[in-house]
């Protein structure tokens, strides 16, 4: 579904990508852990390039997403995101939130829309929360509206950047909850996280990140219990 | 009594303030609509991320806030428009605009700016293009945020539009000052024309705070 090719990335002359080489199959729940300034959040930006690539290739169903000439809001939207800082829309009620995209986008009518809207608020509880706004919600709750506003649009896959880490921790249950829930369901996940419960726990796949590179990868299993790099071990070490 | 009855009353003299007002308020708000739409189209250019566009905007920016409004005004009057013959009253309402433009393209560009980039990052991660996110998500909340400063610059055009006279042109001030000279008294109609200042720009202060209440309601905790 998602194939990485060399891909490179740097920031004024600091390389933070050094050549990542990764194949992603359809259903597959990747977990990138690894230690900050490594690169994992850059990674995971670059595969729907909110961060520029510098070299390689990016192909997502087929299409090589670094060419210039491809349509990259339309592979956008088979492709939901979650950020760290939620990034709900502050201007917009939760409802409206959800139902921009797929309405500014024409791919529902409005009515079709809210209706998305109210069934995925449902599906979180959070249903009489629809006309709220976002400054009046938890951060938990923000956190499973942005993850149910990516989905709305009915992606192939899902990127979640830290979605835990802005959380305070007693709220970091339910957004794991959710993100299980959506693994159950089937939905390839790419995950970078901190939270090594749930890469043990629901990832199929982890991949350690270091300076710019994937170190290692191994089922979460054999990563946790047998891990090779002795960097990986280190860093396992340290938060284990 | 007989003082507001000779610089107010008598020989239609309200009729001139009026007159003069009526000015002042044309000017202010052709000025403010013109500026608007300057400051818009030149503070999309400087956040467009286009080399030449910004630098367009830029440079427009920098001449216009370096130069002092009296000037302009006259530049306006006896340079650029003096050969079309276009009424005193349209030159001034361009030339105020040119000139607001200027301040409105930096208030507006800060708001853009000051809007949260993942707010961005959002809206492109769903698929919508640089256009909609900017329409849809950043100038909604950027216009909320400016909205105070944007009320400011509006009562500073107000207050501004009283070098108007320097183009013999009667708005508030002007009117006022004619008053003096005919009757030698200064007090009534300079502070007649301060109190009418004072009356604009706190009704419209007042205006904008009702405004702005109403659209701080998705910030209420």
């Amino acid at each position: 579904m998602i194939e990485v090719k060399n891909l490179r990335k740097s920031f004024k002359g600091l390389e933070v990508l050094r050549g990542i080489n990764e194949t992603i199959a359809k259903g597959e729940k990747v977990v990138v852990v690894g230690p900050s300034g490594s690169g994992k959040s850059t990674f995971l930006r670059c595969l729907n390039r909110l961060e520029e690539p510098s070299g390689g290739e990016i192909w997502f169903e087929g299409i090589n997403i670094c060419d210039p000439k491809c349509n990259i809001n339309r592979l956008r939207q088979k492709m939901g995101m979650v950020f760290q800082q939620f990034n709900l829309f502050a201007h917009l009620s939760v409802k409206e939130n959800i139902t921009l995209a797929p309405t500014k986008l024409k791919i529902m009518t409005p009515a079709e829309a809210d209706e998305k809207a109210m069934q995925l608020l449902n599906r979180i509880g959070l249903a009489e929360k629809a006309n709220a706004y976002p400054s009046q919600l938890s951060g938990g709750q923000q956190q499973r509206i942005a993850i149910v506003r990516a989905l709305a649009m009915n992606p192939d896959v899902m990127l979640f950047d830290e979605p835990t880490s802005a959380l305070d921790p007693e709220m970091v249950g339910e957004v794991l909850d959710l993100m299980i829930q959506l693994a159950e369901e089937g939905m390839t996940m790419v995950v970078v996280t901190h939270e090594m419960g749930f890469a043990r726990e629901v990832g199929t796949r982890v991949l350690f990140m270091d300076e710019g590179q994937i170190l290692e990868q191994n089922t979460p299993k054999e990563f946790f219990a047998n891990p090779q790099n002795p960097r990986t071990r280190d860093f396992l070490s340290k938060i284990l | 009594m007989h003082a507001i009855y000779q610089n107010l009353i008598a020989m239609d003299r309200w009729k001139l303030i009026l007159e003069g007002l009526g000015n002042t308020i044309i000017i202010a708000l052709g000025a403010i609509v013109i500026g608007t739409l300057i400051g818009a189209a030149m503070a999309l250019m400087r956040v467009s991320g286009n080399r030449v566009l910004g630098g367009i905007a830029r440079g427009y920016i920098t001449v216009i806030r370096g130069i002092p409004m009296v000037t302009q005004l006259m530049i306006f009057n006896f340079i650029i428009f003096a050969p079309t013959g276009m009424p005193k009253l349209a030159i001034a309402i361009v030339s105020f605009g040119v000139n607001s433009g200027a301040y409105c393209a930096e208030i507006f560009r800060a708001g853009i700016q000051g809007v949260p980039l993942g707010q961005t990052e959002a809206g492109r991660s769903l698929g919508l293009g640089r256009a909609q996110t900017m329409w849809s998500i950043v100038i909604p909340q950027a216009v909320k945020a400016v909205l105070p400063t944007y009320t400011n610059e509006f009562v500073v055009l107000i207050k501004e539009t009283a070098v108007a006279s320097y183009i013999a042109l009667m708005d508030l001030t002007k009117a006022s000052d004619m008053i003096r000279n005919a009757t030698f008294n200064a007090w009534v109609p300079l502070l007649s024309a301060a109190v009418i200042y004072l009356c604009l720009t706190l009704g419209l202060s007042s205006l904008f705070a009702r405004l702005e209440r109403r659209l701080a309601r998705s910030d209420r905790g």
